[in-house]
């Protein structure tokens, strides 16, 4: 029987994953869209990128416009990489069960 | 299967990567409020130009109506993510704004906006221009259907008497900017709804 993958945990938090889903579609977001858009309260999204952040999946710039402090989040490389690789170990995982 | 993890939970994990990538590309991203904000400036200024302030009327509401898109598009600037898409079709649009600024302005300083036909022929070309690449780019037909309607506005105003070219135009103002333009945010506001929540 084949070795099945194990999930990346940074990823698989349902928010976290979230997150790094939305960013692979967009250039870059803001904040306040992603928390639009994942429903999520402040601190629990703070803490969420910080941890992606911190895992080196998701670059933060900070910029002003109209002199109103902008914080942009961008999904890097090797995020995209690590969502890639869980995707396709989710669908391994789930095999045959995936069209169920 | 890992010990802790359903397989439910796992389709559920697909299906909300699924959701996801396609929220960040979804289409409408509510700017339906900027085609009814400005079909009912062209009402305005038509209406205030036939109450007999032709020279203000046009440049005043026109440059009220931009004054009041670009505020409030910065103060949504956090609702709208940098795309690819979404840049070339803001820049269809910003492109648009500044030709027609530009030409009716010179054309009205320079006495040469007499002939009404002409104007509204002008007009209704710009804005089918303008949808018609916005709607080939995110491939929208509704978009499109707006964009012919334009170009038929654009033709038909070339005939007919004043009234008959005037009227065309007002029609068309109704269907492809204020009418599509409550479609836009209907659509928007059902997707939003149809979301759900996201928990960590």
């Amino acid at each position: 029987m084949p070795d099945l993958p194990e999930l990346n945990p940074v990823v698989h938090g349902r928010l976290r994953l979230a997150l790094l889903s939305l960013l692979s579609g967009v250039e870059g977001a803001e904040f306040t869209w992603l928390r639009a858009k994942t429903e999520a309260t402040d601190g629990n999204l703070g803490a969420q990128l910080l941890k992606l952040e911190e895992a080196g999946y998701v670059a933060v710039e900070k910029k002003f416009v109209l002199r109103k402090p902008q914080t942009l989040y961008r999904i890097t490389k090797s995020g995209r990489h690590a969502l890639t690789e869980y995707v396709q170990a989710l669908k391994q995982l789930l095999g045959p069960a995936i069209d169920g | 299967m890992q010990d802790h993890t359903t397989e439910q939970e796992l389709k559920d994990r697909l299906s909300l990567i699924e959701s996801m990538i396609a929220e960040g590309r979804r289409k409408t991203e509510g700017w339906g409020w900027t085609f009814v904000l400005w079909g009912v400036a062209y009402y305005l200024a038509m209406a205030w130009s036939a109450w007999g302030h032709g020279v203000w009327a046009w440049p005043v509401t026109m440059s009220i109506a931009a004054i009041v898109t670009v505020v409030v598009s910065f103060s949504k600037t956090g609702n709208h993510p940098e795309t690819t898409l979404g840049r070339a079709i803001g820049s269809i649009w910003i492109a648009l704004g500044i030709s027609m600024f530009l030409l009716f302005l010179a054309l009205g300083l320079s006495g040469r906006l007499t002939d009404q036909h002409l104007f509204l022929a002008l007009v209704s070309a710009i804005l089918g221009m303008a949808n018609g690449a916005s709607a080939l780019i995110l491939r929208w037909k509704v978009q499109f259907a707006c964009a012919v309607g334009w170009w038929v506005t654009a033709v038909a105003t070339c005939f007919g008497t004043a009234a008959q070219s005037l009227m065309v135009f007002l029609v068309a103002i109704f269907l492809c900017q204020i009418v599509f333009g409550i479609y836009g945010m209907i659509a928007d506001a059902r997707e939003r709804n149809r979301r759900g929540l996201v928990h960590a």
